[in-house]
C-alpha cells in the first residue's frame, strides 16, 4: 500500500523548499517526488542542493505533462496510489490521510481533496468559471455533483494510474472527471484545508482562463460523447 | 450564392466535423486541437444556413459576389491556422533542441560520473 506523492513545480523557487520540507519532517511515511517542469528559476538547484527526489524535465510541458510524468514515474515503480500535491503550499499535507481514510472507506478510485465539500464557493470570477465546470459535469452524469472540479489536490489509485500517465485524453482536468463518471468510475470528495499562494505565480492568467473554459466545455459537452467508453474500467 | 454551393458547404461542414470527431475517438489528436476545427465547420454551416449574412458582409466589403466573401473567410481562417501552427512547429523545434542537448549533457556527465567511480574502486582494490 504504497502511496506516492507528485508535486508539479514550475517556477516554485519561493515555495518549494518549504512544501518539502514539511512533507519531509511531518509525514516520512509518504514517498515523493518532484517534478520540475523545466523550471527557469532556481528550482532545480534547490532540488539538487537539498538532495530531494525529483524529475527534472529539460523542457516545459504544462502541469498536465508534468502530473503525467509523475504518473508515468509511479507505474514504472509500481505504486499502488499516486497523490497530486500542489508546488506551491496551498495544500496541506495532513489531509493526504483523510483522502487515504476516504479512499477506502468508500472504494472510490478518485478521491478529490475539496474546498467546497461542506463549506460555501464565494462570488468571484474564478468561481463562476468552477460553478459552470460543476454545472456541465452535472448535466452530462445524470445529475452527479463535484463540487471542487479545479482541485489540484486529488489521490488516484493504481487502476488510475495507468490511464492517466499514457492515455492522450486524460488529462488530469475536470472534463476527465465527467468522462470517468460516465464510465462508471466511482469519485469522492473530502473537505481539505486549502492556503492562498503565498508567493510565485499560478498556471493560469486571465487569458488562460477564458482559453481553459472554453477547452473544458467544449470537451464535457461535446467531445466527451465521442469518446469510446472502455469497458474495463467499470 | 448557388443551391449547390450551399449544399457544398454543408457536406463540407459535416464532413470536417465528423472527420475531427473521428480522430478524436481514436485518441489521435488532442480534444483542445480541435475546437478550432469545430467553430470553422460551423461558420461553414452559418453560411449555408444564411445566405444572406454572406450577401450583406459582401455588400458591405464591396466584393462583387457572395461566393467569393465564402472564399476569403476560409482563405483568412486558414492562413491564420498555418501562421499559429509554424508558430507552434518553431517552438516544438526549439525544445526538441533543447531535449536532445539536455540528454546529451546529462548523459556524458553521468559517464564521467561513473567512470570516477570504478577508478576509484579500483585504485582502492589495488592499494
Amino acid at each position: 500500500m504504497e502511496i506516492l506523492v507528485v508535486i508539479p513545480a514550475y517556477n516554485e523557487e519561493a515555495n518549494i523548499e518549504r512544501v518539502v520540507d514539511q512533507l519531509i519532517e511531518k509525514y516520512p511515511q509518504y514517498d515523493y517526488i518532484i517534478v520540475n517542469d523545466g523550471s527557469t528559476d532556481n528550482t532545480r538547484k534547490i532540488c539538487k542542493n537539498k538532495q530531494y527526489h525529483f524529475l527534472d524535465l529539460p523542457v516545459n510541458v504544462g502541469l498536465s505533462g508534468a502530473i503525467k510524468s509523475g504518473m508515468r514515474y509511479a507505474n514504472f515503480h509500481g505504486y499502488d496510489y499516486v497523490l497530486q500535491l500542489d508546488g506551491d503550499g496551498q495544500h496541506e499535507p495532513g489531509c493526504i490521510q483523510d483522502l487515504m481514510e476516504e479512499m477506502q472507506r468508500s472504494g472510490a478510485d478518485i478521491v478529490i481533496g475539496s474546498r467546497f465539500k461542506t463549506k460555501k464557493k464565494s462570488k468571484s470570477m474564478r468561481m463562476l468559471g468552477s460553478r459552470l465546470i460543476s454545472w456541465a459535469i452535472y448535466i452530462t452524469t445524470g445529475g452527479k455533483r463535484i463540487q471542487d472540479v479545479t482541485s489540484g489536490m486529488r489521490l488516484f489509485n493504481k487502476k488510475m494510474i495507468k490511464k492517466f500517465g499514457y492515455n492522450i485524453h486524460y488529462s488530469p482536468e475536470p472534463d476527465t472527471l465527467a468522462y470517468l463518471l460516465n464510465c462508471g468510475i466511482k469519485i469522492e470528495e473530502v473537505q481539505v484545508e486549502m492556503y492562498e499562494r503565498t508567493a510565485g505565480v499560478s498556471y493560469l492568467n486571465f487569458k488562460g482562463s477564458i482559453w481553459y473554459m472554453l477547452k473544458m466545455l467544449f470537451s464535457i459537452l461535446v467531445f466527451q460523447w465521442v469518446r469510446i467508453r472502455e469497458k474495463e474500467v467499470h | 450564392m448557388s443551391g449547390i454551393m450551399r449544399i457544398l458547404l454543408v457536406l463540407v461542414s459535416i464532413g470536417t466535423t465528423w472527420w475531427i470527431l473521428h480522430k478524436i475517438r481514436k485518441s489521435k489528436v488532442k480534444m483542445e486541437d480541435a475546437i478550432f476545427w469545430m467553430f470553422f465547420s460551423g461558420l461553414l454551416l452559418i453560411l449555408a444556413i444564411f445566405p444572406q449574412l454572406s450577401f450583406y458582409l459582401s455588400d458591405l466589403l464591396g466584393i462583387d459576389s457572395p461566393a467569393n466573401l465564402v472564399f476569403l473567410m476560409i482563405i483568412c481562417l486558414l492562413l491564420e491556422k498555418i501562421f499559429t501552427l509554424s508558430i507552434v512547429v518553431s517552438q516544438l523545434e526549439e525544445k526538441v533542441s533543447v531535449l536532445s542537448s539536455e540528454v546529451a549533457i546529462r548523459t556524458q556527465d553521468e559517464d564521467t560520473r561513473l567512470k570516477e567511480l570504478e577508478e576509484k574502486q579500483k585504485d582502492s582494490k589495488q592499494s
